[in-house]
């Protein structure tokens, strides 16, 4: 049992024995990236680490929900509590969004050992929402088993992906003719696992073939990437998934791989910095802005110089001694 | 100069009850999340249970039941299951055809707006805009 | 323009043929040959056409109604013949309300009969799986062949034709064929037409009626088509519906374009199973919303007559001129009515079933005019009908075939259907055919694009709405009737009634025949339609038999999010 101590605020409290209200609320707040949230973060750090992270990707159309869906009851059966982050993309016009992932997951609403939150990536490049990693480790925190990031598959969403998640499962589906084109453009070097959805169709054993193929190039690999076969709907191959599942986490376990988790810190602080610069330019009016957005706009001065010198602006340093 | 992320409202968009017709509860999704809000949607015939722990899951300010035909008839007892589970806070609207009789019911009950056919875009996404502020204000744990 | 005696007796052209023919089969079927009269004392001609000088392309699209390419209608006499069936559907609280009711309804006028059962039987649960408050609320609770009996009790169902609202597994169907087998009826005199058995549909459009999943609905079916040919051979065992994707949406030119596509899958489905389209096409329906948009309603049900009659015979090789026909049921569209004053919904109704009158349909469903308050009650739906009637008898819609026949503005619109409707069809085939564009979703998608469409030129004001966004009234004085809500204790008896049929039914026998019923769905050979027949004969009720479907054929869910 975690303790809970005294002096943090009392969401965390809260959330660390295991609320689910709590939880839910903390992860609203540390969305809304509010000094409270800063606070809630500190106070959970102690309680992380508990938790395999595993990330889902794959394109539109693979069965990605579904997948989770049947991997998420076999690991119910298997004992686990789960928590889901589904990510869905916002408009990038009007910020909105209709997140309708759980809707595959609809069997697992009124299970108490199944936390499910939908996101809405709200512009962040990769696909993954900007506070996607804070999420996870809230449910890390609350006692979860499992925790699993579905991402939208844009073939973009791997990097980030690869940063928080601790196994890293790449879906894809056999006569999607983008389908491993989309794959070879870069999630393949991220994947532990290889899915390939949608098995009792026709093309899926070509498929296979055809990513075995691809992995047989990448001499480098440590270990072998293993690629499975799934029919998500019949629930078939989903036990040698969670198998699958678990032998690299415990192996990501041996390792302790401390500098992966100073790469996911780095990365989301890159993030927020430029998310930061960016508002400054919309938004602030100083005149040195003003000036160096004239010279742009004149041709004086080139984007990259532009944006040294508001960095350096921002920053107070001299963004050209790297 | 702020560097705060501005939240959009979440609203679940849901139907209860039997019946399955959800082209209205589709077009209001479609209205809110162009409005810039963050909508959970479902498939038809959520157990009331359902819909408390999707509120709860998904932390949700509004609550907006699509009722076609009669399932708004139960809106009273979703209200009730609502309080039990401490999110007295969140705004439930129904919209669809509900009889006017049954509209003061719903109201009683704690409903916060009925809309009927014939309702705009802008009377809709104007209402959840400002009952999510609401909802957000009564909040009690934060 | 010709007339039936002047031009038909002698003659050698095509034209004068073809109208030689057409008279004949037009007097096999109105035997007494009145004069009809307008006010003015001129007689009126049952069909009107344009001579060989003045028309030359008429034959080829347009011909005699009765063969060739059908536009001006399936039949040669059409309304002047045998007036449109009407058909109100009804349903409400226990079979005994619903028996009531429906007495009094056939004798107000309506000529066949059709049963809406409870929302909770459209799920496949029975009275006592339901939250009590919404029981019978939407339709009549009817869970077994008792409830079934009670429901038809002194009604004659050798001899009305019956329409069920019984989706896919059909076990309402089972329950009525139980009923004639107690009453000594046989099959071959039940008629009648299994509506909501689109399931394509379902899935497009209208997640209400699906209890299967789509593969499973797929399964039973063909089962129930190719049993039912056997068994009850005077049975419509598919309606195919345009009405929910028009309701959900759907532009009446793609509504009619999905829903002959949905036709065709069918078809080709009945087909790779061995069976014959020239003889399983002749039990083929349709069922369609008509809008308000009235040349638009009268050009599209006359477009898609005219592609069925042809594409039947190029894409299945059918000859014979009965699967040729394109035989609909259309109900007013409830989408076009009003929450603002109320009774122009009157009006509304008035107009949109004579779209479809004139558009050629063969029985016909009007709106009460309070269907946005409330499901309909007594009093509005006697106005409905009474709408029929009028337009029947008081404003002379039956004098003539295919009136707006010639029209420049009509002929060219049904054209231009025809081929907004053709592109329809050319893209669900580039997608493999609905059932595949169903399961991928493009219809869906595509569905949810017009109905936003169309809400944003309400929203904008391009499409006025009386009392919506035009002509609106600051008080409105709006006389509705008092809803109609069944009595919770006249539930509880029902529900009552249920666990007394139950505890009286030999169990073991139950629990065979839905043994039985598993054991057949899950072999490839065995008809799952023989199987619940048995199983309703034994005294399974239809929550049962559906549970034990849905474990085995998979459940039904929306296939696409918003």
């Amino acid at each position: 049992m975690k303790q809970a101590t005294p002096e943090m605020p009392a969401l965390a409290r809260r959330l660390i024995n295991g609320e689910t209200a709590a939880l839910a609320r903390a992860i609203s707040v540390v969305e809304r990236d509010t000094p409270q949230a800063i606070e809630i973060l500190r106070a959970i750090r102690p309680h992380l680490g508990q938790a395999i992270v595993v990330g889902f990707t794959g394109p539109p159309g693979a069965g990605k929900s579904t997948l989770v869906n049947a991997y998420v009851a076999e690991l119910r059966r298997r004992g686990k509590t789960v928590g889901i982050v589904a990510v869905d993309p916002s408009s990038p016009i009007t910020g909105g969004a209709v997140l309708g992932d759980r809707i595959r997951m609809a069997e697992h609403t009124l299970d108490e050992g199944v936390f499910i939150r939908s996101l809405a990536s709200r512009g962040a490049l990769g696909g993954l929402s900007a506070s996607a990693a804070q999420v996870a480790d809230l449910m890390d925190a609350a006692d979860r088993d499992v925790v699993i990031l579905e991402t939208v598959g844009t073939g973009q969403s791997e990097v980030e992906m690869a940063t928080i998640a601790d196994v890293r499962v790449v879906i894809a589906a056999p006569g999607l003719g983008d389908d491993v084109q989309a794959i070879k453009a870069g999630i393949l070097e991220i994947a532990d696992v290889l899915v390939v959805n949608k098995a009792d169709q026709p093309l899926a054993s070509q498929t296979r073939r055809q990513l075995n193929a691809m992995l047989g190039l990448r001499a480098t690999a440590e270990h072998p990437v293993p690629v499975l076969s799934t029919d998500a709907i019949n629930r078939v191959g989903v036990a040698d998934l969670a198998d699958a599942v678990t032998v690299v986490a415990d192996r990501r376990d041996r390792q302790t791989d401390r500098s992966a988790l100073a790469g996911r810190t780095r990365h989301l602080l890159a993030q927020a910095v430029s998310k930061a610069a960016e508002a400054h330019v919309m938004n602030s009016r100083s005149e040195k802005v003003e000036d160096i957005l004239h010279a742009v706009q004149d041709a004086r001065l080139g984007l990259t110089d532009a944006a040294k010198q508001i960095l350096g602006g921002i920053l107070g340093y001299n963004a050209n001694e790297q | 100069m702020t560097l705060d992320t501005v939240i959009p409202a979440r609203v679940l968009v849901t139907k209860i009850g039997l019946d399955g017709h959800d082209r209205g509860s589709r077009i209001v999704a479609a209205y809110l999340r162009d409005a810039g809000m963050e909508v959970i949607y479902t498939d038809p015939w959520q157990k009331l249970e359902a819909v408390v722990a999707l509120a709860l899951q998904e932390d949700v300010d509004v609550i907006g039941i699509s009722s076609l035909a009669t399932d708004h008839l139960l809106v009273p007892k979703l209200m009730k299951a609502l309080d039990e589970a401490g999110l007295g806070h969140i705004r439930v609207i129904v919209g669809g055809i509900v009889p006017a009789e049954e509209e003061a019911d719903l109201l009683k009950a704690g409903v916060s707006r009925v809309f009927h056919p014939g309702s705009g875009r802008e009377e809709i996404v104007e209402a959840v805009a400002k009952l999510a502020v609401d909802a957000a204000d009564d909040r009690t744990d934060d | 323009m010709n007339k039936i005696d002047a031009k038909v007796h002698s003659g050698g052209s095509d034209r004068e043929t073809a109208a030689r023919d057409w008279k004949s089969g037009y007097q096999a079927q109105v035997r007494e040959g009145k004069t009809v009269r307008n006010r003015s004392g001129l007689e009126i001609q049952p069909l009107y056409w344009p001579d060989e000088e003045v028309d030359a392309t008429y034959d080829a699209k347009l011909g005699f109604p009765g063969s060739g390419p059908m536009t001006r209608g399936i039949y040669p006499s059409m309304h002047r013949g045998r007036t449109w069936t009407q058909r109100q559907l009804i349903g409400l609280g226990r079979p005994e309300d619903f028996n009531g009711r429906i007495k009094k309804i056939l004798k107000s006028g309506a000529s066949a009969l059709s049963i809406i059962p409870c929302n909770s039987v459209y799920r496949g649960v029975d009275a006592n799986e339901v939250e009590p408050e919404l029981l019978g609320t939407c339709g009549t609770v009817i869970n077994t062949v008792q409830d079934m009996d009670i429901s038809l009790a002194d009604i004659p169902i050798g001899d009305i034709s019956i329409g069920l609202n019984d989706p896919n597994p059909f076990t309402m169907l089972a329950q009525l064929l139980i009923v004639a087998e107690q009453r000594g009826v046989p099959w071959s005199k039940i008629t009648g037409t299994s509506n909501q058995s689109d399931y394509i549909s379902h899935f497009v459009a209208n997640h209400m009626f699906y209890r299967l999943s789509l593969t499973g609905a797929r399964r039973v079916q063909l089962d129930a088509i190719e049993w039912l040919a056997e068994n009850v051979p005077n049975w419509n065992p598919l309606s195919v519906v345009g009405q929910h994707m028009q309701q959900a949406g759907a532009t009446p030119a793609q509504a009619m374009g999905l829903t002959l596509s949905s036709a065709i899958q069918y078809a080709e489905d009945c087909m790779a199973r061995g069976l014959e389209p020239n003889k399983f096409l002749e039990r083929f329906t349709f069922f369609f919303d008509i809008s308000i948009s009235f040349f638009e309603e009268v050009a599209k049900f006359r477009a898609g007559r005219r592609i069925w009659a042809r594409l039947v015979e190029e894409r299945f090789g059918v000859s014979n001129l009965r699967a040729k026909r394109f035989k609909f049921h259309a109900q007013t569209s409830g989408v076009d009515l009003t929450r603002q004053q109320p009774l122009n919904n009157i009006s509304r109704v008035a107009v949109q079933a004579m779209a479809g009158i004139l558009g050629g349909l063969q029985s016909l469903h009007t709106d009460g005019y309070d269907e946005v308050f409330t499901t309909p009650t007594e009093g509005p739906a006697k106005v409905a009908i009474a709408t029929q009637n009028i337009l029947k008898h008081e404003a002379g819609l039956c004098d003539v075939i295919d009136p707006l026949g010639g029209s420049y503005y009509v002929e060219t619109l049904t054209d231009q259907m025809e081929a907004e409707i053709l592109r329809v069809i050319a893209e669900i085939d580039e997608q493999g055919g609905m059932f595949k564009a169903v399961e991928n979703g493009f219809v869906q998608k595509a569905i949810g694009e017009s109905a936003l469409g169309f809400q944003e030129a309400v929203d904008t004001g391009e499409q006025i709405v009386v009392g919506v966004n035009a002509y609106q009234e600051e008080e409105e004085e709006t006389v509705l009737p008092a809803i109609d809500r069944p009595d919770p204790d006249w539930m509880q008896g029902q529900i009552d009634r249920l666990a007394a049929y139950k505890a009286n039914r030999d169990q073991g026998g139950v629990t065979t025949a839905l043994s039985d019923m598993r054991t057949a769905a899950r072999s490839e050979s065995e008809n799952t339609f023989a199987a619940i027949v048995v199983a309703t004969r034994a005294g399974a009720t239809q929550g049962e038999i559906i549970a034990v479907l849905r474990d085995e054929l998979g459940f039904g869910r929306p296939l696409v999010v918003a």
